[in-house]
């Protein structure tokens, strides 16, 4: 039974997957332009280009050329790139340096969330609540690009307390920690502020329960009720919530690379497309979503377990 | 913006490679007796320190082949740094020499004999032969765009006469043909299998210490044969987009901000402890008006365009005034470039005389078609569109996809705005640009003076009747060509106040950093 619980979501993530990379291989056909005339040299000729497209692959059809692709997925081959490299190397060092600065983040504001969320439940309506609500709706509605370039000025630029961009060592990581702080902090800030939203909605759902109010009425301490009554009927939100959260860094984490020149997946995925570069992208799609899959299969498990057994 | 800039990447490189390398001169020179960029001139150069330079590129294309399509210019930097060409682009000569010490040519200019350097020899000690040379000419030869790299020479062209000459065999004619040794004959010892590329042996001024995901780390080579190299080592770092790679420089993680642009410059400008490198010359925007049919066949509505623009007006606005004032003739930086030839000012009278003898249609309006490839080239479209309004002429600014332009409009569209990211020679552009049967003919343009003049300076040995075939050719390309070249836009680098001789090319010639040092 509780197998079929989870083959049963794996299929139907890794179904939804397949097709989300179908689409990709679609959508960048339909781009104008193709891998060889981006990696071509201008003016080369008419010939020269047919025999680029030949090397790439490029003159077979759509369907076949995404069947190869998927058909080396389970043997770990992710095809090569327009550029000629295999694209498990191009990933090898981004991918976790993505998975890296998304995890952090991700702990980070969520491990905050629950704490401002917490804090704001602790006396709904108070100044705190309001604060926290006003603050988070605040941070929420700030795009990344924003908060970056704030925290680099502040940070950085003006006060010199932090390095202004990552570099990258000879093994493919940032040079040093203290690089990861401007990056993380600018995925982060706006994330708090979406899932203190999602703790603070979910722990006021669950306080108005009759089992929360019977405790309240027991005259049990406030941070009691909050850990032992509240906190654990909210935890199937929350977890759906973080796990969106996920996507959501992710998508952030193509621009905070960008502007921080963190040696991520997000920079990859910019020049892939802009090349064209069918194999590298789906290559990226499917890193990233087999992670954010994973993340949801999790949240499922969580939900499942907490109400579906009830259910 | 950094998607634009991505852009300029591709096509400078796709330039660099092609087109510079098909042929010329870039401008400046070797920055051996070039002083620093802001420092004191009495100042001695002295030995020692690591330089950390940061250049433009994209992860998803690091390649290092260096013969394949560089589409990075942080790629390029190292590769140029570890390998040498046989020439390089110079100031005082289109070309100078490198690993070749010198060539001359047969009496028919068909022949060519380049003499390899002495003392020059691969970073694992053994001697750069002539079987090297032509292994390595062969291979570039044998790549997809070899045929536009090494134009006019066939595989079977490139021989070896002992070990250190080298002989090049042009299927016509070309006084010009050292040219196309510059920017893209780097040479690898004789028989590097293609996956040993990335670790192979270079002859270059510096040694690799380690190569990561476009990033690097190289020491000077103290045998280098072409002098003393002064930096202890060069650090390169890759990055995604302008604004990075200049917060970088302003926050003094990197001491060089290679090519970064005008908008960091203008940042950058209040601060004393940044030195801002403006190497002229560097990118042509012009707007290419078809020759060949259609609305602007008529030489005379072309010539009432190029009366029509406001010069000073682009250059101020689109640029932030970090070019200069051009005259509509291509190859601005090469030293042949014809500077006697009266600059062309704005006359509205003039261009509406000319339109209406010309029969010009002005109830219609005219699409100019454009791309954000790199900035201010859609800003000099919409501007341009302003300026000429005032002589009745209505143009449309049509915005377009990168790739659609290079697919659909590229020597096609009546009207539209293109860019040459390494500013060449005169004959470059000749030769790939204007003369009749040549393949990137943007403009359709067909002069059969124009082309004769073309040959005759290709054909002719001497220096002083060649300039002045040289100077015809400049005449009739400034009367009636397709080109309306209004500025040109200056290259530039941000260093940190120690850097010192930092190299003042244009184009690809920024990359020479062997006599760079540092003060401090």
């Amino acid at each position: 039974m509780s197998l079929v619980r989870f083959v049963w979501p794996a299929v139907r993530r890794l179904a939804l997957l397949t097709v989300l990379l179908a689409t990709v291989f679609a959508a960048v056909s339909l781009l104008p332009g193709d891998a060889a005339t981006a990696t071509s040299e201008r003016g080369e000729s008419a010939t020269d280009l047919a025999a680029r497209r030949a090397a790439l692959g490029l003159d077979r059809p759509l369907a076949e050329r995404f069947w190869d692709w998927l058909a080396g997925l389970p043997t770990g081959d992710l095809g090569t790139s327009a550029h000629g490299r295999p694209v498990t190397a191009l990933l090898a060092a981004p991918f976790p340096n993505t998975l890296l600065l998304g995890g952090l983040a991700l702990l980070l504001s969520v491990t905050g969330a629950l704490a401002l969320g917490s804090w704001a439940a602790l006396r709904p309506g108070g100044r705190v609540d309001r604060a926290v609500a006003t603050a988070a709706t605040a941070a929420f509605a700030l795009p990344e690009f924003v908060v970056s370039v704030a925290l680099l000025l502040v940070l950085s630029l003006w006060t010199g307390w932090l390095p202004a961009v990552t570099l990258t060592g000879p093994d493919g990581a940032p040079a040093s920690w203290r690089m990861l702080v401007l990056p993380l902090l600018a995925l982060t800030i706006p994330q708090i502020g979406w899932n203190t939203r999602i703790v603070r909605g979910a722990l006021a759902d669950q306080a108005s329960l009759p089992h929360v109010q019977a405790a309240i009425l027991d005259g049990l301490p406030r941070h009691r009720v909050l850990t032992h009554h509240v906190l654990p009927g909210a935890l199937p939100a929350i977890a759906v919530g973080t796990a969106t959260s996920a996507g959501m860094l992710l998508g952030g984490a193509v621009v905070v690379e960008t502007l921080f020149n963190y040696p991520g997946i997000g920079a990859v995925l910019a020049g892939a497309v802009a090349d064209r570069d069918t194999p590298l992208v789906a290559g990226v799609v499917a890193a990233t979503g087999a992670a954010i899959s994973t993340l949801l299969l999790a949240a499922d498990l969580i939900r499942d377990r907490t109400l579906g057994v009830r259910a | 913006m950094s998607v634009t800039r991505r852009q300029l990447l591709w096509a400078t490189a796709g330039i660099g490679t092609a087109g510079a390398l098909a042929a010329c001169g870039s401008g400046s020179g070797r920055s051996d007796s070039e002083p620093a960029p802001a420092g004191s001139t009495s100042e001695q150069p002295r030995s020692g320190g690591t330089l950390k330079i940061g250049a433009l590129g994209r992860a998803s294309a690091v390649t290092r082949d260096p013969h394949g399509s560089q589409a990075n210019e942080s790629d390029y930097l190292i590769i140029s740094l570890l390998y040498d060409t046989l020439a390089v682009p110079g100031d005082t000569a289109n070309t100078v020499p490198r690993l070749a010490a010198s060539w001359q040519p047969s009496p028919d200019l068909k022949t060519w004999r380049f003499t390899i350097a002495d003392g020059a020899k691969f970073h694992d000690g053994t001697p750069v032969t002539a079987a090297d040379v032509v292994w390595s000419l062969k291979r570039l030869r044998a790549t997809p765009a070899g045929a536009s790299r090494l134009p006019g020479i066939q595989p079977s062209g490139i021989s070896a006469e002992g070990a250190r000459t080298v002989v090049l065999v042009s299927d016509y004619a070309n006084a010009d043909l050292p040219l196309l040794t510059r920017l893209t004959t780097f040479v690898l010892k004789k028989d590097t299998k293609d996956d040993a590329v990335a670790t192979a042996s270079g002859s270059g001024p510096f040694k690799l210490d380690w190569f990561r995901d476009g990033n690097a780390r190289l020491v000077r080579n103290d045998d280098w044969y072409g002098g003393k190299v002064l930096l202890d080592a060069v650090e390169v770092r890759i990055f995604e987009s302008p604004q990075a790679l200049a917060n970088a420089l302003l926050a003094g993680q990197i001491d060089v901000a290679s090519n970064v642009g005008a908008t960091a410059a203008r940042t950058a400008g209040a601060r004393k402890d940044v030195q801002v490198v403006r190497r002229p010359n560097d990118l042509a925007m012009p707007i290419v008006m078809r020759a060949a049919g259609g609305p602007f066949a008529d030489p005379r509505v072309r010539q009432a365009l190029r009366l029509a623009v406001d010069r000073e007006a682009m250059v101020k606005q689109v640029l932030s005034g970090y070019g200069t004032v051009a005259n509509d003739v291509l190859g601005t930086g090469d030293p042949a470039y014809a500077r006697d030839l009266p600059q062309r000012t704005r006359d509205l009278v003039r261009a509406r005389q000319l339109l209406g003898a010309a029969g010009f249609d002005l109830a219609r309006s005219y699409d100019l078609v454009t791309t954000e490839d790199i900035p201010g080239l859609a800003e000099s479209a919409t501007l341009f569109a302003t300026q000429v309004r005032e002589t009745g002429v209505r143009i449309n600014v049509v915005k377009q996809d990168s790739k659609l332009f290079w697919d659909a409009s590229w020597l096609k569209a009546p009207l539209y705005a293109s860019y040459w990211g390494t500013n060449d020679s005169v004959v470059f552009f000749a030769s790939k640009t204007m003369v009749s049967e040549a393949g990137q003919n943007e403009a359709g343009w067909r002069d059969p003076a124009f082309d004769a003049a073309y040959r005759k300076a290709l054909a002719t040995a001497d220096a002083a009747e060649r300039a002045k075939v040289l100077h015809q050719l400049q005449e009739i390309e400034y009367d009636r060509s397709g080109y309306l070249l209004w500025g040109m836009a200056d290259g530039i680098d941000l260093a940190a106040a120690p850097v010192r001789g930092l190299p003042r090319l244009p184009g690809y010639g920024r990359v020479q950093l062997e006599k760079t040092w540092l003060a401090r």
